[in-house]
């Protein structure tokens, strides 16, 4: 089977992700952990679409059938793995709303009193 | 013994102001209203009482927390914890307090089922609430009657070291867990509940335990 347009997408697709990385990291916006992390994960696409035998290698590795299979699995856990943090990151913003909030009624009836 | 009754409210026009007038024989009231869409905040303003205001709708717990938080300010010597829509019982308040002036414990919580006229809707109790308590008093250890009622008083020196950081109804679980981390000395009193509706229900009951599971992760 020819893949090679879905290459040429995906390609397109992760380089203009990693651009994006660069840039934000450049901009001290991503920490370098977290660029790493994410560099590493695109380039890990890049190499999977290029060289698919790499994953067929690790699935035979980990006992699994086929690499493709392996490659759901991954993406599967990362993608919950991604839906956990952002909760958890979206209950921290929850609890920096209130601690706002409550600050602001306090703040607010000190001043009347003045 | 400065006395703060803290009651949390949203869209209770049609009870507030007769709430109000039924405690503040007790003490201060400080109303935390919880960005209410109704009236409820103006009614409160005009009784002359503390009324603080949420400019976002943050939860009973968040409310009540900004209640503690004012009422240890201004020095408070006994918080109460009062319910905005009628529920509670005002004539009960110094039998709730009462452990307190006697220095004998830190917080006193109002029981339910202490009371032999509970009057509890049956499926409330027994499906709710009593497999809510027994999880409860296993998970942490304490030995209590009633979980997740909302009357209850506390000394300067509970006040001092609880900080309710459940915002919304998980608080109560919260509260009780406080006692345990902080050695705090307690006693239930009876009290007397008239059910208006029929309040936290199952899906309820899942939405504090999920909001518990995830606080222990987001420290």
């Amino acid at each position: 089977m020819n893949y090679l347009p879905l290459q040429i997408i995906v390609t397109v697709f992760s380089l203009l992700v990693i651009y994006r990385l660069i840039k934000k990291f450049k901009d001290k916006t991503l920490k370098i952990g977290e660029f790493i992390t994410w560099f590493l994960i695109w380039l890990g696409v890049l190499v999977v679409f290029w060289v698919p035998q790499t994953t067929s290698y690790f699935a035979f590795f980990l006992g699994i059938g086929r690499g493709v299979d392996l490659a759901v699995y991954v993406a599967v856990l990362l993608i919950f793995y991604l839906i956990f943090r952002l909760y958890l990151k979206a209950d921290k913003q929850q609890k920096e709303i209130t601690k706002l909030v409550r600050h602001l009624a306090l703040n607010e009836r000190e001043e009347d009193n003045e | 013994m400065k006395t703060f009754i803290i009651i949390p409210c949203l869209n209770e026009s049609e009870n507030i102001v007769k709430v109000i007038n039924s405690v503040k024989e007790y003490g201060q009231v400080v109303i935390v209203d919880d960005c209410s869409i109704d009236n409820s905040y103006e009614l409160a303003l005009n009784q002359g009482i503390v009324v603080l205001k949420h400019y976002i709708n943050r939860g009973q717990g968040a409310s009540l927390e900004t209640g503690d938080r004012y009422a240890l300010k201004h020095g408070a010597d006994i918080v109460i914890h009062f319910d905005s829509d009628g529920q509670h019982n005002s004539l009960e308040i110094p039998k709730l307090i009462e452990p307190l002036l006697l220095g004998k414990v830190d917080i006193v919580l109002g029981s339910r089922f202490l009371n032999s006229t509970d009057s509890t809707p049956f499926i409330k109790k027994y499906f709710i609430l009593k497999p809510a308590i027994l999880f409860q008093n296993i998970l942490l250890g304490l030995n209590l009657t009633d979980t997740h009622n909302g009357f209850r008083a506390l000394n300067r020196n509970a006040l001092s070291k609880m900080h309710i950081k459940q915002d919304g109804m998980a608080h109560a679980t919260e509260i009780v867990s406080l006692i345990k981390e902080h050695d705090l000395k307690y006693v239930e009193v009876p009290v007397t509940v008239s059910y208006n509706e029929f309040g936290q229900g199952f899906i309820g009951g899942l939405q504090i335990l999920k909001d518990l599971l995830f606080s222990k992760l987001n420290k």
